[in-house]
């Protein structure tokens, strides 16, 4: 009889889990794509997507926590495998989150349907983009037990926080030269603020993964351009 | 900072031509509880039985380095051995009650090293049956045999029995392998409040007792003290790979 790898269904167990929260950073990623292409492209149909999926998305955030608990009660897990138990079940909570400004964002969108674009989004889907690039980088440093990629990911958060404050300046300008802009212009602001939001979670991301890999419980902040207070 | 009970330092152990321990270097802290762990054959009793010189017993097995019970080197040649096992008590793995009554088994001690005053035994009996948390339930049937009793109750007595004496370390051997869940919850517990009063060195087989309640955990491999550190940190993040591999149960 072939050895038995004492650690099979302990391992198993643990992939499966490890799979789950790479969907459920699939699933928050295209939230929140999808709610700014939405918006851009005013699609109607593709904001109802995000606001239909985001039961999908608890359910199997839901499920993570679970696997988690049932995972520890089992096997009491200890060292990396503690770690990685703990970072997943708290990283499938900021996933959630995402999850959810993503239907903020939809939510938003709905009010610009038939409407005119006070002016057209260049700031909004770029830092869009830089949300799903900040997840994708999570996941990959997560899959890879990288922590060197997680504090990369930690940076983008400047270049977010950038692009909303400068997005605010620019629609305040515009409300006070035309006050019949300000309802527009303050969901866009709101919109903005999710994404940001969206930033701020996915570094959360970033620092669970870091704990996980290194066992040091660290700030994004520290990975961060200086900020002055 | 806690004190230093034992210093530990090239400690080489031989059976024969077989060498059982490596150059082992360790601090043992006063009042703490400090679990030895590792898989099979490491060497961690055998380190155990080291700091009360029961090797001794054993023909053919040699010591070399330093075993320091508060600065004084208990391998020296003068050493008064008795006097070091009355210091330095010893509970093992299956619960071993002398074929006497329970009073009998908690006296013993007392008795062989001089105490005969019958008020005097009694109050001993009694502070030790309540210290090993088992005076509630014997207070009763003091003469009655010690083999009569629950196998969690016989290692309790064990306890006392090691109590008695008023030692300054308790080691312990796989206390609970061979008990129930309920009984070796109750140890544990046991062994919380036992260290507030006495220093205790725990060998212990199960690893999540050991995360429960040590306070620093060593890991034993094929003779070697390979890590040494902090139980929460063993159990979170150990430093040695090996360390690592054993703990998640990667070999064992």
């Amino acid at each position: 009889m072939t050895e038995l790898n004492v650690r099979k269904t302990q391992d198993e167990a643990l992939n499966r889990i490890r799979e789950q929260l790479l969907k459920l950073g699939n699933l928050a990623q295209d939230a929140i794509r999808k709610a700014v292409w939405a918006l851009e492209k005013q699609d109607e149909a593709l904001s109802r997507e995000v606001l239909e999926g985001d039961d999908v998305l608890d359910e199997l955030a839901s499920g993570i926590e679970e696997g988690c608990l049932l995972f520890t009660a089992r096997y009491q897990p200890v060292a990396q495998d503690l770690r990685t138990i703990s970072a997943i079940n708290r990283m499938a909570i900021d996933l959630e989150r995402i999850g959810d400004l993503g239907v903020s964002i939809a939510k938003i969108t709905r009010f610009f349907f038939g409407k005119t674009l006070i002016k057209p989004l260049i700031d909004i889907p770029r830092m869009a983009a830089i949300v799903e690039e900040m997840i994708d980088g999570t996941m990959r440093a997560f899959i890879n037990r990288d922590a060197e990629e997680a504090k990369k990911v930690c940076a983008l958060d400047d270049m977010l926080d950038d692009l909303d404050r400068q997005i605010f300046n620019e629609l305040l300008l515009l409300m006070i030269e035309n006050p019949r802009v300000i309802e527009q212009a303050t969901q866009l602001v709101l919109v903005s603020r999710a994404l940001e939001r969206a930033g701020d979670h996915t570094t959360n991301l970033a620092e669970k993964t870091i704990y996980m890999v290194t066992g040091k419980h660290v700030k994004a902040s520290e990975f961060r351009r200086k900020r002055e207070e | 900072m806690s004190r230093i009970k034992f210093e530990i330092s090239n400690l080489n152990l031989h059976y024969g031509t077989t060498q059982a321990l490596k150059d082992v270097k360790v601090d043992l802290p006063e009042n703490s509880v400090t679990a030895f762990i590792g898989p099979s054959g490491c060497g961690k009793s055998t380190f155990l039985r080291c700091l009360n010189r029961m090797n001794d017993f054993i023909p053919g097995c040699r010591v070399d380095g330093r075993v320091l019970l508060e600065g004084t080197d208990i391998y020296a040649p003068e050493t008064d051995v008795i006097a070091l096992r009355r210091r330095v008590g010893m509970v093992f793995q299956k619960p071993n009650p002398f074929p006497a009554s329970i009073y009998d088994n908690v006296a013993y001690g007392p008795r062989l090293h001089g105490t005969t005053a019958r008020a005097r035994l009694d109050e001993i009996v009694m502070q030790s049956l309540e210290g090993a948390a088992l005076w509630g339930e014997v207070r009763d049937k003091l003469h009655s045999p010690a083999t009569a009793l629950s196998g969690g109750q016989q290692q309790r007595l064990c306890i006392a029995r090691a109590i008695a004496v008023e030692p300054e370390v308790l080691l312990m051997d796989e206390p609970t392998s061979a008990l129930d869940p309920m009984s070796t919850a109750r140890i544990e517990e046991l062994v919380r409040e036992l260290k507030t009063k006495y220093t205790v060195i725990i060998v212990t087989h199960n690893m999540q007792q050991a995360a429960r309640i040590s306070d620093l955990t060593a890991f034993f491999l094929l003779g070697e003290m390979v890590e040494t550190g902090p139980t929460q940190d063993i159990f979170t993040s150990p430093v040695d790979r090996r360390t690592e591999d054993y703990i998640t149960g990667r070999f064992g």
